[in-house]
Parts: structure tokens; C-alpha cells; sequence
């Protein structure tokens, strides 16, 4: 059985537009996938759905075996954790090993063990020398950690991050990425909504393709990126390296993951 | 040939917060040519912010510290010139479109800037026609912010910048709360902008691909000082770029690969399509 | 909480009622106040209520307007039994319920037709001070937002365990803080964003900016504000001095 299944979902917002249109799909345990199209697609609607912070309209949404219209989002939240765009949306505690430790108490879990997550966290995010400060004076790189980290303190299976990469500078985007791979080799079921198609690429994640509240386009990441035509038609960019597999004359069967495979190839094509 | 005239001069200016240690900007010399496009790239925290509030006369009149050298914009002392007057001459577009929109209506928010100046109605009616004429949208004048997509916003921003008739526009990252097709857009409208009517532009982006087509020269920031200047196929093929912290393109990454291989290619390629044909042509 | 605001806030709605001058509005919303409190019996109150709901049809607002005062409704049940409480008697209790509705739905009628661009003009009309009615403004058009920001902290820290129905009152009250502290963290941060855009507009630069927009009084207001006068004088003078049976 699926980890997580949509059935034929569709959600209707109280104003009366449709954000999501019979949408089906499935993830299975230990995927890393990534969610594109423009603002407006549906992708943070489909993902509230996950946790249960939105109840389809019509359909079903399973998360472990569970429907979602049965159980709270507390208890959703226990094995689904979402990291929204805006971590001043979510800081409020006055340090922040007590921001880590939030989720928690609420989960909870007992002091022991509490202590054991913090520091992991702690550690794992970089952010031991700043645990006893207030959230409040960290720079904006950190801030995304610190909401990463007390996530991660309560080790989901499922870790949604939506648009994490806004606002980042190269070696930010770098660090997450990192992390996202070393989270999705420990076990974890790892769905990343994101505008920038050069981050995802590097990933290398199942894509998924949205347009106007439907799912277009799913299957590996470099399947999908090589239609044009549908991500055209999705408002989506291609990455670089696919655009430059699309115009070469002689080309592999499959785009270039990263820069040192389009050079191997070109160095080898024209010696 | 066109003769091209220093619009904007930083000269050795170094400025610190009050209260601070650490200088965020040092020692920085600039000079911004009239009508073209400068993209400021660097690592978050570079100064990047600090050095564009300090072009538009933000610091030191609203964040005072301790400011030594100056900047002189359009024969005026940044330092020394109040904001009304600074304003007709730079204007400063931020990040989130949001918090730059105080009016309930569009077309009142870009006449908020004129209001302020006590210039007659009827210029600024004139002026805010103009602009929504301009900007293409004329017909979003009497909605109000809520209503507006964010790339609309950027725009009714943009509008009420523009409004003002300066000189020099200085955009901090203005795309980057916006998706990939609406930041292309922003894009292109800055480039018309540019090429019809002159406008004077420095940007500060952390997504250079974009940029690079239509910039006319990248300075490359790093703890307050300059580290890198010159035309965009330059930095962005020059190794030390990665040093700082930079989001090289892949292209531009695999363009100073190959050559540095011994590869002979032609001219550094702004876009994918450019390497390809090049490659093609070996 | 959306419906019940709903009756307080301004819907862009072509009328002959929204398009007059904004200030023939005030004094008009104004009238009616002054006569619901000087009505004393049930007759009195109910015509003044009547034209209230009259000019709400007239200003296409009607559904408005009735949300708000059903909403009221619970409030005028509460006046009501106050009052017969007192021993004031059904007839005098009914009366004061009726004027508590009345007097709702027609500051209702005013901010419903009056949007916050008139209402700025009519604040620079009677000289309150720029920065007060800068900030006035800029508060009314942030309110969205605010709202927006408020329920997407509540999904994020709904998305950390955060239960908001369950537990105590106690429980309940500690419950909003994380809620809370964003908000008010965000608003801070806002303000500071919001004062450098207007520092780079030239807010400040004279004392005495000029306006896009301006307060014309023309023919069709004039009309309506002498009759609406004579009305109000008329009634006031009825209302004053004949003795109605209830």
C-alpha cells in the first residue's frame, strides 16, 4: 500500500475556485519527489492536504493507511512535517532550543528523549552555538534552518518543504540540497514544492507537473524536464543543462545530471 | 558611439551600523555609467543591501552610523541632500511586493510619491496615466492591492517608482518571492525600460541567469567590499566567481570547464541554445 | 468572523447612494444616528430603521446590512431582557432593542459605502493630522493581509502539533501565543519595510502634499443634502414634540 494516496481529489476554496481538480496520485515510502508549476497551481493546496490542514471537496486522501477526514492534523502531523515558505510565519519562542522542542512537547514525547532530538538537531542544522538565543536575531539562512530543524526534532517519515529555496543565495541552496539528499538516503520520504528548476535538477527527484489545480506531468526527472511542449504549457522552465540536451546534434539518451557529465560528453564528442 | 557619462560615483565609502563592529560596506568604489544595467551579486550578507540604501539616500538619513567617503548622484551629495530631493533622482524598488503598497488603489499608491513632492493635480494625473499606460496597467488603476497577483504588484511598485521620473532605478532582489515566468517578465519590462527610455538601472539578484542577457556588467560583493567587476561573461567564467559564493549558471560553469580543458570555443554563451551551437559547429 | 466583518467593510458597488460626495454620506449616516436617539417609541424608531434598510436597498447594500444586523440581533435580545429586567416594560425595552439596531446598521451604511480612499479625504477635510490619517490608511489596507498572515501562521504551527480547539480556557489562552508572536513579529517587521518605501517616496518632503483625488460637492449632492436636512429636521421636530401611542 501506498504511503501516501490521493483519490480523485478535488478541493473547492469557500470563495468558489477550484484549486484542485480530481487529482490522483501516489508515493510510495523512501521517494524523493518534486512538485513545479506556476504560482496559483494548486502545489501548497495539494500539500496542505497531506497533513490534513485542508479536507478534500470530494475524493479521499490516505496518509499511512489513514484518511485524513478522520484524524486530526496533530495526529497527522506526527509522521507528516511541512516547512512553509515563511519561517517568520512560525518562530515564536523565546530560544531556540525551546523552538526545536515545541513540536515536542505537543507530540508528547517523553523529556529523555527530548533531549536526545534537540541535540541531534542541534548538530545536524549547524546550530549548537545558538542555542540558548532568540530565534529572532538569526540571518535569514539560518532562520530556514532553525524551522528545518524543528521539524526534523520530531522525525516525520514525511517531510513536505515548500519553496525552500526562496530568498537563498547559491551556497544556501547548496547546504539544502545536502540535506535533502542525506535525509532521503536515511529513510525518509522527502516532497519538495519548488519554482527553481535548477535546484530540483540536481536532485534529481520524480517530478510532478501541475497546472490549473491537475497534475500534468509525472515520472523521473528527466523524462519530464525533456517535454517542452508540457512544460511550456505548465508556465515551467527547463533547466539549463536540458535545454542545452535538447540543441546538441549528438546527445545521450539521457540529459546531463551535472556540469561534469555535459563536459565528459562534449570533450569526448569532439576529440 | 554614444558617450557615455558617470550618472552615480561611491567613492571610497565605508559604512557601519551604529553600534556595530563589523563594517558592511569598506572601502567600496563604483561608478554607475548613465543608461546601463549593473547586476550587485554576493553571499547573503555581503552588504549588498546596506550598499544600495546607501545609493538612495536611505542610510544615512533614516540608518544613521558611521559613514565615511560619498557618493554623488547626479552632481548631488547623497549624503547631504534630503530624501524629497534624492527621490526625483533614484528610487529604490524593494523585495517583497507587498510591503511597498500603502494605498487602498493602485492608481493612488503611485500617486502617493507625486503627493508627497506637493506637485500640482494635474501633473500628477498626467503623470499616473502615463505610468499605467506605461507599465500596461491601465487597467488594474482602480483595484486595490489585495486584489493583485504578486508579479501585478511588482509592477504597481515599479509604477509608483517610476512615477517620480528618476534617473537611476536600484531593484533589490526583486524577483526573488516570484515564480520563474513572472521574473522573466519583470525582467523584460526592466529591459525595455532600459533601451526606451534610458533608465539608468543597478540590480541586486541572486538569480543571475536571468540578469545576464540584458546586464550590461556584474560587481561581485564579499564582506563589504568590491571583489569582482566586469561584463558577465567575464565574472561568470572566472573561477574565483564559485569563491564567492555567486550562483554561476551551469552554462557559464561548463563554458569555463570546456575551455579551461582547451577546448576552443567562441564567445562566452548567454544562454544554453548559444553553447549548443557552438558545440554543434565543432 | 469574516461574515460578521463583512458588515463593516467597503465593496466597490456602483449606486446613486455610494456616489455621492462622502461627505453628504457622513451627514446623512450622521441624521440617522441623531434620530434613532431621539425617537422614543416604537412607531418613531421602526420609520427610522425602515428608511435605514430603504437607503441600504437604494445603495444596493441590503444583504450587507442585514448580516450586519442580524449579527446585532443577539445584542438587541440582550438589551431587551436588561430592560425587562428593570421592570422598564415590553414596550420601552422593545424600543431601546430597535435602537441599538438601528444605530449599528447605519454606522454599518456608512462604512460599507464609503471606501477607505473617501474616508481619508474626509479625515484631511476635518484637518487630522497627515501622519494620523497616513497611518489610518495604511492600517485598513493591510487588514487582508494581516488576515492572510494570521491563517498562515495558524497552518504552520497546526502543521507543529498545535491544537486549537482542545483544553481549558487557560489552555486556550496559552494556546494563541504562537500565533500571537508572529503576527505581531511580522507587523513589526512590515512597518519597518513599509517606512523605508515611504522614505524612498519622499514621504515627508513638504508639509503640505498635494491629492490625487479631491471632495466635489455638485449638483445631485446638493439636492440630496438639503432634502435629507429638511427630513431630518422635520422628523426631529415630530419626534420631539408629538406624543406618540407607544
Amino acid at each position: 500500500m501506498s504511503l501516501i494516496e490521493f483519490k480523485d481529489v478535488t478541493f473547492v476554496h469557500q470563495n468558489g475556485v477550484t484549486a484542485l481538480k480530481g487529482v490522483s496520485l501516489s508515493v510510495e515510502r523512501d521517494e524523493l519527489v518534486g512538485i513545479v508549476g506556476e504560482n496559483g497551481a494548486g502545489k501548497t493546496t495539494l500539500v496542505k492536504h497531506i497533513n490534513g490542514l485542508l479536507k478534500p471537496t470530494s475524493g479521499s486522501v490516505t496518509v499511512d493507511g489513514k484518511n485524513t477526514r478522520d484524524v486530526s492534523t496533530a495526529a497527522l502531523a506526527r509522521n507528516v512535517g511541512i516547512a512553509f515558505q515563511n519561517a517568520n510565519q512560525q518562530l515564536f519562542s523565546d530560544s531556540v532550543e525551546n523552538e526545536i522542542t515545541y513540536a515536542l512537547k505537543n507530540f508528547g514525547f517523553d523529556p529523555g528523549l527530548i533531549q536526545k532530538r534537540l541535540d541531534w538537531a542541534l548538530g545536524f542544522f549547524g546550530l549548537e552555538e545558538y542555542r540558548k538565543s532568540s530565534p529572532l536575531i538569526l540571518s535569514g539562512g539560518e532562520k530556514k534552518r532553525l524551522t528545518l530543524a524543528s521539524i526534523l526534532a520530531w522525525d516525520p517519515d514525511v517531510v513536505v518543504l515548500d519553496e525552500p529555496t526562496v530568498g537563498q543565495d547559491a551556497i544556501q541552496k547548496e547546504k539544502l540540497a545536502e540535506i535533502i539528499k542525506l535525509l532521503h538516503s536515511a529513510g525518509k520520504t522527502i516532497i519538495t514544492v519548488s519554482h527553481d528548476v535548477e535546484f530540483l535538477w540536481t536532485l534529481q527527484p520524480r517530478l510532478l507537473v501541475m497546472k490549473q489545480g491537475s497534475v500534468v506531468g509525472d515520472g523521473p526527472c528527466a523524462t519530464v524536464m525533456k517535454d517542452r511542449m508540457l512544460l511550456e504549457g505548465a508556465r515551467v522552465s527547463q533547466p539549463q543543462l536540458v535545454q542545452l540536451y535538447d540543441a546538441l546534434n549528438v546527445r545521450p539518451d539521457q540529459p546531463f545530471r551535472d556540469v561534469s557529465e555535459a563536459r565528459a560528453w562534449i570533450e569526448r564528442g569532439t576529440s | 558611439m554614444i558617450q557615455l557619462t558617470t550618472l552615480l560615483r561611491v567613492e571610497n565609502l565605508s559604512f557601519r551600523y551604529i553600534d556595530t563592529e563589523k563594517w558592511a560596506v569598506e572601502k567600496f568604489d563604483l561608478e554607475i555609467e548613465q543608461g546601463t544595467v549593473t547586476v550587485l551579486a554576493g553571499q547573503s550578507g555581503c552588504g549588498k543591501s546596506t550598499l544600495l540604501r546607501c545609493m538612495n539616500g536611505l542610510i544615512p538619513h533614516m540608518y544613521p552610523g558611521e559613514y565615511l567617503g560619498g557618493i554623488t548622484m547626479d552632481g548631488l551629495t547623497v549624503d547631504k541632500t534630503k530624501m524629497g530631493e534624492l527621490a526625483q533622482k533614484v528610487g529604490l524598488l524593494f523585495q517583497n511586493p507587498e510591503n511597498q503598497i500603502f494605498m487602498f488603489s493602485v492608481e493612488r499608491d503611485i500617486a502617493f510619491g507625486l503627493e508627497n513632492l506637493g506637485l500640482p493635480r494635474e501633473e500628477i494625473r498626467r503623470r499616473v496615466d502615463e505610468v499605467l499606460r506605461l507599465l500596461g496597467i491601465t487597467h488594474l488603476a482602480l483595484r486595490a492591492p489585495h486584489e493583485l497577483s504578486d508579479g501585478q504588484k511588482q509592477r504597481v511598485a515599479l509604477a509608483g517608482v517610476i512615477a517620480m521620473r528618476p534617473r537611476l532605478i536600484i531593484l533589490d532582489e526583486p524577483t526573488s518571492l516570484l515564480d520563474p515566468q513572472t521574473a522573466s517578465e519583470l525582467v523584460a519590462l526592466v529591459h525595455t525600460l532600459n533601451k526606451d527610455l534610458g533608465i539608468t538601472f543597478v540590480i541586486v539578484e541572486h538569480r543571475l541567469e536571468l540578469l545576464t542577457p540584458i546586464a550590461d556588467r556584474i560587481v561581485v560583493m564579499d564582506r563589504g567590499r568590491k571583489v569582482m567587476e566586469g561584463k558577465p561573461a567575464d565574472v561568470l567564467t572566472d573561477p574565483q566567481a564559485a569563491v564567492y559564493g555567486i550562483a554561476v549558471p551551469p552554462i557559464s560553469k561548463l563554458y569555463t570547464d570546456l575551455t579551461r580543458d582547451g577546448l576552443p570555443l567562441g564567445t562566452v554563451p548567454d544562454t544554453p541554445l548559444e553553447l549548443a551551437e557552438e558545440v554543434n559547429g565543432r | 468572523m469574516y461574515w460578521l466583518a463583512g458588515g463593516f467593510l467597503f465593496r466597490r458597488v456602483v449606486s446613486p447612494f455610494h456616489k455621492l460626495d462622502p461627505r453628504t454620506k457622513l451627514i446623512i449616516a450622521i441624521e440617522f444616528f441623531a434620530l434613532s436617539l431621539a425617537a422614543s417609541s416604537i412607531i418613531s424608531i421602526s420609520a427610522v430603521l425602515l428608511s435605514i434598510l430603504g437607503v441600504a436597498v437604494l445603495a444596493r447594500s441590503l444583504r450587507r446590512i442585514g448580516r450586519t444586523m442580524a449579527f446585532s440581533l443577539v445584542f438587541a435580545v440582550f438589551i431587551f431582557s436588561i430592560n425587562i429586567v428593570f421592570g422598564l416594560g415590553i414596550l420601552r425595552a422593545f424600543t431601546y432593542a430597535l435602537r441599538f439596531l438601528a444605530i449599528i446598521s447605519s454606522t454599518s451604511l456608512f462604512f460599507v459605502t464609503t471606501s477607505p480612499d473617501e474616508l481619508e479625504q474626509i479625515m484631511k477635510w476635518l484637518r487630522v493630522p497627515r501622519d494620523v490619517v497616513f497611518a489610518f490608511v495604511t492600517a485598513v489596507r493591510f487588514i487582508p493581509v494581516v488576515m492572510l498572515d494570521t491563517f498562515q501562521i495558524m497552518d504552520a504551527q497546526k502543521s507543529r502539533g498545535l491544537e486549537l480547539e482542545k483544553g481549558n480556557l487557560i489552555a486556550r489562552v496559552r494556546n494563541m501565543i504562537p500565533i500571537l508572536i508572529p503576527l505581531v513579529v511580522n507587523s513589526v517587521i512590515r512597518s519597518g519595510e513599509l517606512a523605508e518605501a515611504m522614505e524612498s517616496r519622499g514621504y515627508g518632503s513638504t508639509p503640505h502634499p498635494t491629492s490625487l483625488y479631491r471632495m466635489k460637492l455638485n449638483w445631485y449632492d446638493w439636492v440630496v443634502l438639503v432634502a435629507s436636512v429638511a427630513v431630518f429636521g422635520v422628523a426631529l421636530y415630530i419626534y420631539h414634540f408629538y406624543n406618540f401611542p407607544f
